[in-house]
């Protein structure tokens, strides 16, 4: 790495950055600038032992009623709470979660950050978060693609990370242009902010390019199919390996400041004045090489040193239960998480090749997504080639679609009972790939804690 | 045996796993010994006319009247529908088929005129597992999942597809609407996936004989879970 600055580039981004170092430089921890009304104060304090109460009666983790009281007594707590200790907003439909941890773990280089640990991400989460720990620390907050416009307005961020739009749950239609829609207008104005933005996604490029500060990162684009036309002129946008744009209008991928290579299973990060970072993750896949990628532009846009980011990056082992290894039954598993066919897409490649068996389980309740229909826009092919256990409450809907890819699979209401008919090898297997929709991975997780806590 | 089947538009009407209904007809034909060449056709293409078997899924609002333009001034499905090809239709695609339907501000867009039908606004939009009862020849309950806001009528020239047990379909108790070897319906899932019954009187159609069932235990496994789940 010849060149370690930066923030040599455009004059205007020169200025911001270096404003942005001084102000993260200046606080850590010891200069506590915020100064709460005492309503606020109040409403935190209740809405956290309300948080605290309904965690202790087994309500899960009382963020979301816990926000409701603070916001319900002060309705301004958020942009009280936030008052230029923002550091950063993440936001995407897949990956946010992921990013946002290895965010807030590299931006710790410069004092303490406050984050979800939960991934709550709407105006009840970030309101509990803000009240919770350090009232100086920095925070780095996950935010739901919906909620954005909103939390953006109240916590005047220094940076926000927007990764990639894709459809999420089918039975809200439209989702992608809408959102894409809310967040262009959210960015019109946001001359504070930067915005590191994911060029090869055009739905994020259409949201993100005409905001006052940008910086532009090739982090790659797996899912096309719901950037297939243009956000302006509705013609089908033209797409190679490294490049896309409409032939009617002229929009088109804007030239990237930092581009993400993937080398030998590991993320290479190339920035301007030829840096080159190495991503050595311990989270998997070229998808989490992109979070990792996104946030290590960010922690540069924070005036923060690049190499130390993906130093502390590399630490992070698993996010909220997800790329845990975990004892279920008589099963070690790692859990996978996917919510949506972009994120099932990239599953498929994280896990080992065949003929390696592994579980896939699918439900269908609410935060599933009740219509198991996109099982069919997953490329399950990639799989072929070993025995995949189908199970959870959809387990039939995923056997036909297996049968049509020509996977062998077995159907098993229950893997992890004593006794289970498993595929010839996967008892003896040391840790067992097991992808998981939304409610099944949480099921999951929960029977491994049971577990633990029996043990211990 | 070969058989060419063109996927209209994909990346317009590709809302709801639609592509599985492709998936479905290859795997299908395969079983009864014949192989399937698909051609996947996007806008600016030209539709080829001289295929045996065309399918078009579901799409949003905008992509739906993009591509019913896109197909009226093409104009070779509508000729190969009435040259007696097999066509398939799901939702969006049920609807542009017919003579006119609702675009995002519920206005009337003309449509392809190939199936007697007129399609404006239900009072409340559909979603939820769609149950219905075929007419001959088909005779098992189709079963699918339903996503739309279209309540479609039916004109004398156009037969429904089933009757309505679980769900809403056209909105007035009838499900799908069929002429000929077109068949436009509401169900998805993908349909074929899980109907294929559905999938054999289609491919019957484009090669011209009757095909004879043949069951697989993971397709009648679902089917028998999914009915029990709406029917009781
Ligand atoms: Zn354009």
């Amino acid at each position: 790495m010849a060149d370690t600055d930066p923030t040599r580039e455009a004059s205007a981004g020169l200025r911001r950055t270096d404003r942005v170092r001084c102000r993260i430089g200046q606080r850590t921890g010891k200069v506590a600038v915020v100064t709460l009304s005492a309503r606020t104060r109040a409403a935190a304090r209740l809405g956290l032992l309300t948080s605290s109460l309904s965690r202790k009666m087994g309500r899960g983790e009382g963020m979301v009623i816990g926000g409701r009281v603070i916001l319900r007594l002060a309705p301004d707590a958020i942009a009280e709470m936030a008052h230029d200790r923002v550091a950063a907003l993440v936001s995407a439909t897949n990956g946010k979660t992921s990013t946002t941890r290895l965010l807030a773990t590299a931006v710790e280089q410069a004092g303490p950050v406050i984050s979800q640990n939960t991934g709550a991400n709407m105006t009840s989460g970030v309101a509990v978060t803000l009240a919770s720990g350090d009232p100086a620390a920095q925070a780095v907050l996950e935010v739901d693609e919906a909620y954005l416009p909103a939390i953006f307005r109240a916590t005047k961020p220094r940076v926000i990370i927007l990764g990639n739009l894709s459809r999420d749950q089918l039975d809200r239609m439209n989702e992608v242009a809408m959102i894409a829609r809310r967040w262009r207008d959210m960015l019109a104005d946001a001359t504070d902010t930067t915005v590191v933005a994911n060029a090869d996604d055009p739905s994020i490029v259409w949201a993100a390019r005409h905001a006052p500060h940008v910086t532009w990162v090739a982090a790659g684009q797996v899912w096309t199919a719901d950037s297939a036309v243009c956000l302006d002129c509705g013609s089908l946008l033209q797409r190679d390996d490294s490049t896309w744009g409409c032939p009617n209008c002229g929009f088109a991928r804007p030239t990237p400041t930092w581009t993400l290579e993937w080398v030998d299973d590991h993320g290479v990060v190339h920035g301007p004045h030829d840096q080159r970072f190495d991503l050595p993750l311990s989270l998997p896949g070229r998808f989490n090489a992109a979070n990792g990628a996104m946030a290590l532009v960010a922690t540069v846009e924070l005036g923060l040193d690049p190499a130390e980011s993906a130093r502390r990056m590399a630490t992070v082992e698993s996010v909220s239960g997800r790329y845990a290894v975990v004892k279920v039954g008589e099963l070690t598993i790692r859990l996978l998480l996917a919510k949506n066919p972009a994120g099932w897409s990239e599953l498929v490649d994280v896990m080992p090749p065949a003929p390696t068996p592994v579980i896939v389980t699918i439900n269908s309740n609410a935060a599933d997504g009740r219509d198991p229909s996109w099982l069919w826009d997953v490329p399950f092919e990639r799989l072929r080639g070993r025995v995949v256990v189908a199970t959870g409450d959809r387990r039939r809907d995923l056997a036909v679609r297996l049968l049509h890819a020509e996977v062998d699979h077995v159907v098993i209401e229950d893997p992890y009972a004593p006794g289970a008919e498993l595929p010839d090898g996967m008892r003896e297997l040391a840790v067992v790939d097991c992808a998981a929709t939304y409610t099944a991975f949480h099921h999951l997780r929960t029977s491994s804690d049971r577990q633990a806590a029996r043990r211990s | 045996m070969n058989l060419t089947v063109v996927s209209v538009y994909p990346t317009l009407l590709g809302t709801y796993g639609d592509g599985g209904n492709v998936m479905a007809l290859r795997h299908r034909a395969r079983l009864h010994g014949i192989e399937v060449d698909v051609i996947n056709i996007e806008p600016g293409d030209a539709v080829p006319e001289s295929a045996e078997l065309y399918v078009l899924g579901g799409g949003e609002d905008s992509a739906q009247t993009a591509a019913a333009n896109a197909l009226r001034a093409d104009g070779s499905l509508k000729r190969a529908a009435e040259r007696g090809a097999a066509v398939l239709a799901v939702c969006a695609g049920y609807q542009l088929l017919g003579e006119y339907f609702p675009d995002a501000n519920s206005a009337a867009t003309p449509g392809l005129g190939i199936l007697d039908i007129r399609t404006d606004r239900l009072p409340k939009r559909a979603v939820g597992e769609l149950a219905a009862d075929p007419k001959e020849p088909l005779t098992q309950t189709l079963t699918g999942y339903e996503n739309h806001a279209g309540a479609t009528h039916l004109g004398p020239n156009a037969s429904a597809l089933a009757t309505v047990r679980a769900g809403i379909g056209n909105g007035d108790g009838s499900e799908g609407a069929t002429t000929a070897h077109v068949i436009g319906t509401y169900l998805h899932g993908p349909c074929l996936a899980r109907n294929p019954q559905l999938a054999d009187l289609l491919l019957g159609w484009a090669i011209g004989r009757d095909l004879p069932f043949i069951e697989e235990a993971e397709v009648t496994q679902l089917r028998e879970e999914r009915l029990r789940t709406v029917l009781g």
